[in-house]
């Protein structure tokens, strides 16, 4: 009966001509059928276990296809441990783990991994950094030793280094040409300031100044058993993963003292207004943003609903307005990014110049309407039961399996989020989503980036204030 | 292609699986391909898997850029938008609102033979999702205002991808142009801003009315479903619909060319310069299309390589290198499309030595074949992601109705990796002895507007408007 009820609202506010107010759903020939009736969510079953040396192991096992899944996490090891001399080194640290190890060199390593089907590769965020590893199925047990040869032994050849740093360069000046670069770059500094998640793009004197010493010292210190999880799922028993596990990285040992922890970020920042010059740019790309909380926040779970409703899809209030109803963007979106020890509210869009002004104005509408008005009730149905579905589709992936729970762990959330998520999430009230957004996506609260020209939008910008006209 | 926005760091989630959807043996993925033909033509394939309780359905429609009016470029995929502005049943906003109220999320792309419309959502939303389709393909809410709307939107989309992007998709967009020799396989998909605004109502109507009816088009439907239910559902929303007569299209087909042809470009927004090398693949069903696939692969896969252990590290004179085989796959085409080879390289290089390099590379293929140890990888490689593209159910639903469209059989889903697993050595050396030759290569040297030399266009058939013309320009396509 309540599924029903909740049915009927949804299509008669979306197709009023398919359903008479005092009809059932079924009723009407021809009209659109009513939702039928929802499975249950299931709740993920991870194994878990710490080996001696205090690396935790999650498996997760699936009968998908016969591939599997290796996400070694490794906390702090990330954005986050960079000083400030080396904004943007995790990733030249990340970039060069498969690039040579005690036993192989990189085309080895490559080698290897294409025989067995897969790929090993780290990447790195704010928080840590991330080996990931697949192969079919009949090469779990080679492709966890790889796994560990890479992460736990890489050589960083003299060689390797030189080229990488080369080709860094040539990527930095590659995507200094993007505005989306400029932009990110632009609005993560205005929420952070000095807070290192604030620098997360590297410099060319960052770059030029990776030595491979440097890569050995840090690579020792950021890569321990006791600071590192390692999620494994996939077509593969239990036991044979703990096994595997177990025989790859039983002996890995921590030396010397951990890292500190990652300073808290601000909850605060001075809004900013900067325009980024961009000579001929036929488009502003804009950036509107705050500073938010950590992942492990109380809020944090209706402020991801609340950024659904905001921002995130095509149904979400800002795609509508600008892309559906004003034809200003190909897509806009806006809500929240959460890391360990903090966060920050961000939205944005590619606009044509004429219409900079006005998009800005109905970003701050949205943001205003979000934190002043209680949101319907047949939204939040919606906006919930987009969430709810789209825990359903990405369980289907077992490599994003394993990365939400990696990438979980990182920022803070335990396992039990996994499966907490939904119900959580169908909790939340319009009042409190309305709380949140008053909260965090105040206008007056929000920096802004434009990266655009100049000449075609400066006039447009005036009424939100003084922007600071810069290069970079 | 419509986009999803993404700004955002993902909220997505979990884990958990019932039941083995496929047979999977070994290393082996066979899928279970059900096909039935209604009455009206429409074709419809189920796939079930119910180790998730979603399902994933793709409606491909039989029309891309190839067969958009002549004075309408961009209008195929102009016209994928207007699917998404509502029809007299459902007016605009309810098709986006009811798939997301169910919980899911959809999309659609045009390329060159085909135009896909997908979704993915909770096994709850099947049967609103297969009303909308079918309520879509009856008929549209034929209106200026959302033909205005989307005629903004698509610019914008122009804009964001081509015009204020360094490179600007020359690499997919700008190679094609110069390629072909024909209108239908030449002009630019994506289409100009004059033939965009030059779209009229009567414009779409008869688009709709010539490729949109049911016997132009494939449904298929992957998860968790049956076949029966699959095609009761499928004869229950779209049975009613009447055929419509398709206009019968032009002979497209194109032989490999004779002459290099090489155009330089001036980038206005570019830093680096960059490459795209394209040949003429063999025609959809050729026997030298499989080992055209595994060359591509033993070129450019990955960081295993040849291009990359050759460009990259070898030589050091690229940043990275990449393959498209023309905007799908090397087994969705049906019209003249193109191997590409993209590269951004180092400003302490040219074009020359870049091609030198990668000509040396294919020289000592064609000489001496591939050692069994590199080609058993290589397959390895392939045939796994194979497999994983078919992981997610939109995208297994999507492909089935590429393939049945393309090939006139779904199963081709499951022939593939025998296809890969038959290539030889010697298949290999004879694709790259017949496709990868300079005469049958066209190029573009993009570079950053201030590294442009002006009288720098080689080649014999390049008419010098791809360096006058273009360099002004800049990103512009």
């Amino acid at each position: 009966m309540k599924k029903l009820m909740l049915t009927l609202a949804i299509s008669m506010m979306f197709a009023p001509a398919a359903y008479a107010a005092d009809a059932p759903a079924t009723a009407k020939a021809g009209a659109m059928p009513a939702y039928g009736k929802d499975k249950p969510i299931p709740t993920p079953k991870i194994v878990k276990k710490t080996l001696a040396n205090g690396m935790t192991v999650w498996v997760v096992p699936r009968q998908g296809l016969p591939r599997v899944d290796y996400v070694l996490a490794v906390r702090g090891a990330g954005y986050a441990a960079d000083d400030s001399a080396h904004p943007g080194f995790a990733s030249l640290l990340a970039g060069m783990i498969n690039e040579g190890s005690a036993r192989r060199d990189s085309r080895a390593i490559a080698e290897a991994a294409q025989g067995m089907g897969g790929s090993v590769a780290a990447g790195s965020y704010s928080d840590g950094i991330s080996v990931q590893a697949n192969a079919v199925a009949s090469q779990a047990g080679a492709m966890m030793s790889l796994l560990a040869e890479v992460a736990r032994t890489p050589s960083f050849p003299a060689k390797e280094v030189e080229l990488a740093k080369a080709n860094a360069l040539q990527a930095l000046r590659a995507a200094e040409a993007t505005p989306r670069f400029r932009a990110e770059r632009a609005i993560n500094a205005a929420v952070y300031g000095e807070h290192p998640y604030g620098h997360t793009q590297p410099t060319e004197s960052a770059i030029n100044s990776v030595t491979q010493e440097l890569l050995r010292t840090e690579h020792a210190k950021r890569f321990r058993p006791d600071r590192a999880l390692l999620v494994i799922t996939g077509r593969i028993g239990e036991a044979e993963a703990m096994k595997l596990a177990q025989a790859a990285f039983g002996d890995w040992k921590a030396e010397g003292p951990a890292l500190a922890e990652t300073a808290p970020a601000p909850r605060a920042a001075n809004p900013a207004r900067i325009l980024l010059q961009r000579a001929n740019s036929v488009q502003s790309t804009i950036r509107v943003g705050g500073p938010g909380i950590q992942a492990s926040a109380d809020e944090q779970v209706p402020l991801r609903l609340a950024s659904t409703i905001l921002g995130g899809g095509f149904s979400s209030r800002v795609n509508i307005n600008l892309r559906e109803q004003k034809g200003y963007t190909y897509g806009a979106s806006a809500g929240a990014r959460m890391n360990r020890v903090g966060g920050a509210i961000v939205g944005g869009a590619d606009v044509r110049n004429e219409v900079t002004g006005a998009a800005l104005t109905e970003y701050f509408n949205e943001y205003k309407r979000i934190g002043s008005e209680l949101v319907p009730a047949d939204e939040m149905t919606m906006n919930k039961r987009y969430v709810a579905g789209g825990y359903l589709i990405s369980n289907q992936l077992q490599g994003a399996v394993a990365n939400t729970l990696a990438q979980n762990w990182l920022i803070g959330l335990p396992p039990e989020f996994l499966g907490q998520y939904v119900p959580l999430i169908q909790k939340v009230t319009p009042q409190q989503v309305r709380e949140v957004s008053k909260k965090y996506f105040a206008p007056e609260a929000q920096s802004i980036v434009v990266v655009g020209d100049p000449a075609a939008v400066s006039e447009q910008l005036k009424p939100f204030g003084e922007f600071k006209v810069s290069e970079k | 292609m419509r986009q999803l926005p993404v700004l955002l760091a993902g909220l997505s989630l979990s884990a958990a699986a019932l039941a083995a959807p496929a047979s999977a043996t070994g290393d082996k993925w066979d899928l279970p391909v059900a096909t039935k033909k209604l009455d009206n033509g429409l074709t419809v394939i189920v796939t079930e898997d119910h180790s998730s309780p979603t399902v994933g359905v793709s409606v491909v429609y039989h029309v891309g850029m190839r067969l958009e009016p002549k004075n309408r470029t961009g209008f195929a995929h102009l016209f994928e938008h207007l699917m998404f502005q509502g029809t007299p049943n459902a007016p605009k906003g309810v098709f986006d609102k009811t798939i997301t109220g169910g919980g899911g999320r959809n999309n659609g792309s045009t390329r060159a033979d085909f135009t896909n419309y997908i979704e993915t959502a909770p096994a709850s939303s099947l049967e609103p999702i297969l009303w909308l389709e079918a309520d879509r393909m009856k008929t549209l809410d034929f209106n200026k205002d959302t033909l205005k709307n989307q005629q903004d939107v698509v610019k914008e989309e122009i804009r964001v991808n081509v015009k204020n992007q360094p490179y600007g998709g020359f690499m997919w967009i700008d190679i094609g142009q110069h390629a072909f020799q024909k209108w239908e396989n030449n002009h630019d998909g994506y289409g100009s801003f004059e033939d965009l605004e030059g779209a009229s109502l009567d414009d779409v109507r008869a688009f709709h009315r010539d490729y949109y009816g049911p016997n132009n088009a494939v449904l298929a439907i992957a998860g968790d479903v049956t076949p029966a239910q699959g095609f009761a559902l499928a004869r229950k929303y779209f049975g009613a619909i009447p055929a419509r007569p398709v206009p019968k299209g032009g002979d497209f087909s194109e032989g490999l060319n004779k002459v290099e042809k090489r155009v330089q470009q001036g980038d206005a927004l570019a830093q680096v310069p960059a490459l795209a090398a394209a040949w003429k693949m063999p025609e959809r069903g050729s026997r030298d299309q499989a080992a055209m696939a595994v060359l591509g692969e033993l070129l450019a896969g990955g960081d295993a390589s040849v291009l990359y252990q050759g460009l990259v590290k070898g030589r050091e004179l690229a940043l990275n290198t990449d393959v498209l085989f023309g905007l799908t796959s090397p087994w969705e085409f049906d019209g003249p499309t193109l191997f590409t080879v993209y590269t951004m390289y180092k400003p302490t290089t040219n074009a020359d030595t870049i091609l030198n390099a990668m000509d040396e590379e294919i020289a000592k293929i064609v000489k001496d074949g591939v050692d069994a140890a590199t080609l058993k990888r290589v397959k390895t490689r392939m045939l796994a992601d194979w497999n994983n593209g078919l992981e997610s159910f939109i995208s297994r639903a999507d492909t089935l109705a590429r393939l049945q469209t393309l090939w006139g059989d779904a199963n081709v889903v499951n022939k593939i990796p025998g296809w890969i697993e038959g290539v030889t050595s010697s298949d290999i050396q004879r694709a790259a002895s017949t496709y990868l030759v300079k005469n049958n290569r066209t190029v573009i040297d993009r570079k950053p507007i201030a590294m442009v030399d002006k009288v720098d266009v080689i080649g014999t058939q390049t008419a010098p408007a791809g360096a006058q013309t273009k360099p002004l320009d800049g990103a512009r396509k």
